[in-house]
C-alpha cells in the first residue's frame, strides 16, 4: 500500500513545518518566552506527523508528548498556534491560556495532555469503549513512549481494549530513554511491542525516522481497527537527539551521552532522510524543497506573532471560580 | 537537643544540599537505608545527584515510571527489614498509586495488629512557583496529612531539611517529607554534626503580641516577609509547625495566649487542609482564647491554573498581609 506523490508532499511539508516549529519553541524556552517546560523534539517528530495525517478529524488521538504533540497536531492539521498562545499565557490559547503546557482540541478529537506520563491510557478504554458503541468507524490512536508503557495502566487498558475487541491503536514512540533512563535498562525484552503478544494483540514494528514508513504502517493499521477487527499495536523506533527537557542535563543513567554518540544519531535525522528519500524518488526537486523551507518559515512566523499579539490571559478569581463547574 | 545554628562546624548549606546530607549520612550510618526512585541515579533534582557513585546502583535504585511497583519495591522490602527512601518527583505523581502509598501504607500496621512497622521515607517535590499548572504543583502535605498511620512534616529552612530528614529516616513509622521546590536553592546554617528535629516540633520564628501566624515552607517565607514590613504596626508571632502530624498544638495554645488571633497560611486548598483542620481545633479547644474568628489563606476551590493566573491564586505576601490586618482591625 505505497503512498501518493501527493500525500508524500503533504508529509514532507509537514515535517519540515514540526522541525522549524520545534527549533522556534526550544530558542523562546532559551529566551524565557515560553511558560512552563519543553521536551524538545529534535529526532523523534516524524511518527506523530505520519500517524495524525491518516487519521479523521473525528478520529481520537493522544499525540505524544515529545515536541509537546506538536507534530501529531499537525499531522492532523489542528491550528497549532493556539497552542503556542496556550503555552504563552494568552486569552487565545487553546485553553484560555490557564494550563501553561496543555493541549485541548476536542473538535479534532484531541482531548487533553496531562502531566501524569500515562494518563491516556484509562481514557482510551473509554474512547474505544464509545466508538464502538456509536458505531460510526470513528477510532482511537493511543501514542505513549517506552517510558509511558511501563504504567501498570497500559496493561490495564491493552487487556480490556482486547476483551472488548475495541477500535485502538496502542503506538509506542519508542525512543530509547525516558528522562535518563535507557530502554534496556527498564524493560526485558528488546521491543516494548512484543507486550502485545501477551494479549493475543497483532503487533508492527517500524523505522520511526522514516516519515513515509510510518505512514504507510499507520495507514494500515487505522483500516485495521477501523474494520471492527479489534487493537493493534504499533511500535516506532524513533530518537531524541537532545536533552529531556530543556534544563536537565542530558544523561543515560548517571553518565552524560557522548558528542559521538549524538552525532550519530544525528545521522538519521527524521528531515534529512525524508529529504534523501523525496529527492531519490522523484517526488520532489530541489527547488521545490527550499520553497516549502521558505513556507515553512512563514507559516513559524505566523504562529509566534498570533501568539505574540495575543492579550495575556488575566481573567479575575470570580471568573475563574465561575469556571470550575460546568452549568 | 539540637546543636546550635551557629555553632563553630556550622556552614552554609543550600536547601538541596542540607537534605543530600541528611541522605548521606544515615545511609553510611545504617545500611538498611537506600533511595529507591525515577531517574535518582542521574537525578531530577540535586538531593540524588551523585549518590549512586558513593552508595552504588543497589541503594540507588532506578526503576521504571511504574509507581506501583516503585513504591511496592519500599513498601515490601520496609515489612523485610529495609528502611527505605522513596522519591516521587513532583509530590502529584504518588496519586498514581494512591491505595498503596497512602491509604494501604497508614492502614497496614494497625490492622494487621501491630507487629511489623514500615520505616518509609516518602519524599516529594512540591509547590506552585514554576507556573506548570495542577498536576505538577500540588502540595501534597494535605492529603497525606489526614490518612491516620502516616506522618507528615515539611521543612522551611536548610537546618530543618537535614534535621527532619534524618528524624524521618530514623523514625519507625511512614513519614512523607514534601520539600518546596521554591526553597530548593536557599541557603542557610547547617552544622557539620549528628543533629535531629524531632518530628512534632513547632518553632517560633519570630515573637509578636499582636497576632499569631501559622505558615510553613514558602508560605513562611512570604510571612516573615510580612511581618517585617508591617513591624512598626502590628506585631506578628510566626510559627512554622514543621511537622503537620504529629502537630504541636502546645505550641500554638501557648501564642493564643498571648496574641488572642490566629492566621494560617497554607499553599494547599481549604477543604480538607491542615488548616481546616487546625482552625478547627483551635475553635474547640481554644474558644475562649480568640479576639476574633481564625483566617485562612489558602487556595481558591480551583484547580491551580498555571500561565499568569498561578502566583495570584497562590497565597502571597499581599494576601497575608490582608488577612492579617482584617483579623487586628
Ligand atoms: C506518572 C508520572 N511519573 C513520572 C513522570 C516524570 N516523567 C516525565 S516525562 C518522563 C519520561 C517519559 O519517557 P517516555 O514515555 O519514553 O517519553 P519520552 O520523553 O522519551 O518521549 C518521566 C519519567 C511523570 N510526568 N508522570
Ligand atoms: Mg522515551
Amino acid at each position: 500500500m505505497s503512498l501518493s506523490k501527493t500525500v508524500k508532499r503533504e508529509l514532507y511539508e509537514k515535517l519540515v513545518l514540526a522541525d522549524r516549529i520545534d527549533r522556534m519553541i526550544y530558542g523562546r524556552m532559551m529566551q524565557g518566552k515560553l511558560i512552563g517546560f519543553y521536551h524538545p523534539g529534535e529526532g523523534g517528530i516524524a511518527p506523530g506527523v505520519a500517524i495524525g495525517h491518516h487519521l479523521t478529524k473525528d478520529d481520537i488521538y493522544t499525540p505524544h508528548h515529545r515536541a509537546h504533540g506538536i507534530p501529531g497536531m499537525l499531522g492532523k492539521n489542528v491550528p497549532v498556534e493556539r497552542y503556542l498562545a496556550e503555552h504563552t499565557g494568552k486569552e487565545t490559547g487553546c485553553c484560555k491560556g490557564r494550563s501553561s503546557f496543555h493541549w485541548s482540541f476536542p473538535e479534532y478529537g484531541i482531548y487533553m495532555a496531562s502531566g501524569y506520563i500515562g494518563f491516556q491510557f484509562a481514557p482510551t478504554v473509554g474512547w474505544g469503549w464509545a466508538a464502538k458503541r456509536k458505531g460510526k468507524g470513528q477510532i482511537v490512536w493511543c501514542s505513549a513512549g517506552d517510558g509511558g508503557y511501563n504504567q501498570g495502566r497500559a496493561h490495564e487498558a491493552m487487556l480490556m481494549a482486547m476483551n472488548w475487541k475495541l477500535p485502538v491503536v496502542f503506538c509506542c514512540e519508542n525512543n530509547g530513554m525516558a528522562i535518563h533512563a535507557t530502554v534496556a535498562s527498564m524493560h526485558p525484552t528488546e521491543h516494548i511491542s512484543s507486550l502485545a503478544k501477551g494479549y493475543g494483540m497483532p503487533a508492527v514494528i517500524v523505522d520511526g525516522q522514516d516519515v513515509f514508513a510510518v505512514a504507510e504502517v499507520a495507514k494500515k493499521a487505522i483500516r485495521h481497527v477501523r474494520a471492527g477487527k479489534g487493537p493493534i499495536f504499533v511500535e516506532t523506533k524513533t530518537l531524541r537527539f537532545r536533552e529531556h527537557d530543556i534544563g536537565t542535563p542530558d544523561l543515560a543513567g548517571h553518565m552524560p551521552r557522548s558528542e559521538e554518540e549524538l552525532a550519530d544519531l544525528r545521522r538519521r535525522d527524521p528531515v534529512l532522510v525524508a529529504t534523501e528519500r523525496v529527492l531519490a524518488d522523484g517526488v520532489l526537486t530541489q527547488t521545490q524543497i527550499d520553497t516549502i523551507g521558505e513556507q515553512a518559515d512563514v507559516r513559524v512566523a505566523e504562529i509566534e506573532q498570533f501568539a505574540d499579539e495575543s492579550t495575556i490571559a488575566r481573567p479575575s478569581e470570580q471568573e475563574l471560580m465561575e469556571a470550575v463547574y460546568a452549568p | 537537643m539540637p546543636p546550635e545554628k551557629n555553632a563553630e562546624n556550622t556552614r552554609e548549606l543550600a536547601f538541596i544540599e542540607a537534605l543530600k546530607e541528611a541522605y548521606i549520612e544515615e545511609m553510611e550510618r545504617d545500611e538498611r537505608v537506600f533511595m529507591v526512585g525515577q531517574d535518582i541515579q542521574g537525578g531530577i533534582f540535586p538531593h540524588t545527584v551523585g549518590l549512586v557513585d558513593r552508595f552504588g546502583p543497589e541503594r540507588i535504585v532506578d526503576t521504571p515510571i511504574s509507581e506501583s511497583g516503585m513504591y511496592g519495591t519500599a513498601f515490601g522490602s520496609a515489612q523485610e527489614g529495609f528502611r527505605p527512601i522513596v522519591d516521587f518527583m513532583f509530590g502529584g505523581f504518588t496519586y498514581v498509586t494512591w491505595a498503596e502509598c497512602s491509604v494501604t501504607t497508614g492502614q497496614y500496621y494497625f490492622l494487621h495488629g501491630s507487629q511489623i512497622p514500615l520505616p518509609i521515607v516518602i519524599t516529594l517535590a512540591v509547590g506552585t512557583g514554576q507556573r506548570l499548572a495542577n498536576d505538577h504543583s500540588m502540595g501534597l502535605h494535605g492529603s497525606f496529612f489526614p490518612q491516620p498511620g502516616i506522618k507528615v512534616a515539611m521543612p522551611s529552612t536548610p537546618y530543618d531539611a537535614k534535621g527532619l530528614m534524618k528524624a524521618a529516616i530514623r523514625d519507625n513509622n511512614p513519614v512523607v517529607i514534601p520539600w518546596h521546590m521554591g526553597l530548593m536553592m536557599d541557603r542557610g546554617p547547617v552544622p557539620e554534626e549528628d543533629y535531629i528535629v524531632p518530628l512534632g516540633g513547632a518553632d517560633v520564628k519570630r515573637v509578636g503580641t499582636d497576632v499569631t501566624v501559622l505558615a510553613n515552607s514558602l508560605q513562611l517565607k512570604n510571612t516573615l516577609e510580612v511581618a517585617g514590613k508591617l513591624a512598626d504596626e502590628i506585631s506578628m508571632e510566626v510559627i512554622d509547625p514543621r511537622s503537620f502530624e504529629p502537630f504541636d498544638m502546645d505550641a500554638l495554645l501557648r501564642s493564643l495566649e498571648k496574641t488572642n488571633r490566629l492566621v494560617i497560611v497554607d499553599e494547599d486548598w481549604e477543604r480538607g487542609s491542615f488548616a481546616a483542620t487546625i482552625s478547627a481545633r483551635v475553635m474547640e479547644q481554644a474558644f475562649d482564647l480568640l479576639d476574633a474568628p481564625v483566617t485562612l489563606v489558602t487556595f481558591p476551590n480551583m484547580p491551580i491554573p498555571g500561565g499568569y493566573m498561578e502566583p495570584y491564586i497562590a497565597p502571597n505576601p499581599d494576601k497575608i498581609e490582608t488577612a492579617v490586618r482584617a483579623v487586628c482591625r
